[in-house]
């Protein structure tokens, strides 16, 4: 007999070494929660929906009123409607994924079923960094290009900010602000996601390669 | 709550347990790993008992949905220092003709085995467990011949390992 069926053959009369979980014991079980991968993406995309929208409420009205003085307030209105119809869909996606994921799939298709939710966050988290970036170059646009009416709106002249250099010191403050939030929110995106899922990626990949 | 598929749950389960003990011994390295596991792959059986229609045998849908969350949905806990506790397992080899050799070899192979990825671990549990390469494949999701080569391959990897 060779090694493998010595290993068997012990394998399957170990048994008795295994501690013996009483009806009461695994009924209890059945009460507590769950810590799986899918359902911490599923709770962590829904948190971080709540978190954008939160802070979309949490702009001053001073900020909306040098909007509207500058004359992209309905700007700014249509594309917040626009933004809040694409989180929607994003949420609807969220939720149909997570209904998908069935534990009584095969590994190979459960695993593709979670990386295809995974997809759909990689869409969401290019959505939302896209959207960052191209606002804050739009609207930086703007204030650069009327910078003189925006610093009559902000009545910087009454606060002893000189006039000269205020384009140039202005467009420089929005790249620096915009830079460092954006290396904050990929590196929060890259925790959160990256972390989540690498073990996953990698029992795709050993999956991945028996096929081949 | 339905009361009667509870029930009806529970008892499977507390019958089959030593199905699940099997895997988290396999994927875990410390008893609190080895709770934690246990308790989640009980969770994700219990969340997915409504839809077992008794097509398949109650052990045989457990050998899927428990290493499916052992493989894919079960977040490791960071706490869990790794290491080995083969030491711990003891092979009780009764018949006389196997000498202590054999039973180190069985722990060194018992401690091949824990070191395998994810993957090839299922492949050499389901083997352990007797189950042909068709439900092996069925479980996995690659084809059969898949399973046989690389199964093959482990094998000869382990061996490997036991005579260097």
């Amino acid at each position: 007999m060779d090694e493998f069926e010595l290993l068997k053959k012990q394998w399957q009369s170990a048994e008795h070494e295994f501690p013996k979980l009483s009806y009461n014991d695994i009924y209890q079980m059945l009460l507590r929660k769950s810590s799986s991968i899918v359902k911490w993406i599923f709770f962590i995309s829904i948190a971080e929906l709540i978190f954008w929208t939160t802070i979309m409420f949490l702009i001053p009205d001073s900020y909306k009123e040098i909007t509207t003085e500058m004359g992209i307030g309905g700007l700014m209105f249509y594309t917040n409607i626009l933004h809040y119809c694409i989180f929607a869909g994003f949420i609807f996606f969220f939720y149909k994924n997570y209904r998908s994921i069935q534990v009584t799939d095969s590994t190979k298709e459960l695993m593709h079923n979670i990386l295809k939710t995974r997809k759909t966050v990689r869409y969401f988290v290019y959505y939302n960094i896209g959207m960052f970036i191209l606002s804050s170059i739009v609207v930086s646009t703007i204030y650069y290009v009327h910078s003189n009416q925006l610093y009559e709106v902000m009545g910087f002249a009454s606060k002893g900010v000189p006039r000269e250099n205020f384009a140039t010191i202005f467009i420089i403050t929005q790249i620096a602000v915009g830079v460092v939030f954006l290396g904050l929110l990929m590196l929060f995106y890259w925790l959160i996601y990256g972390i989540l899922l690498k073990r996953l990626k990698n029992n795709y990949k050993e999956l991945k390669k028996i096929e081949k | 709550m339905n009361k009667e598929l509870e029930h009806s749950f529970v008892t499977q389960l507390e019958e089959n347990q030593n199905i699940v003990h099997k895997i988290c011994r396999l994927y875990t390295n410390d008893s609190d790993a080895h709770n934690d596991l246990f308790q989640e792959i009980t969770i994700q059986l219990w969340k997915a008992f409504p839809k077992f229609r008794g097509d398949s045998k109650f052990s045989t849908w457990m050998y899927r949905v428990a290493l499916n969350t052992a493989i894919t949905l079960y977040r490791k806990s960071k706490r869990s220092i790794k290491t080995q506790d083969f030491e711990n397992v003891s092979f009780k080899i009764t018949a006389e003709k196997y000498d202590d050799t054999i039973e180190e070899q069985l722990k060194l192979m018992y401690s091949a085995v824990k070191d395998l990825n994810d993957i090839d671990k299922a492949l050499v549990f389901l083997y352990l467990e007797d189950k042909s390469y068709r439900e092996i494949s069925e479980t996995l999701g690659i084809t059969e011949v898949n399973a046989r080569v690389k199964m093959n391959r482990i094998k000869e990897k382990l061996r490997k390992i036991l005579n260097p």
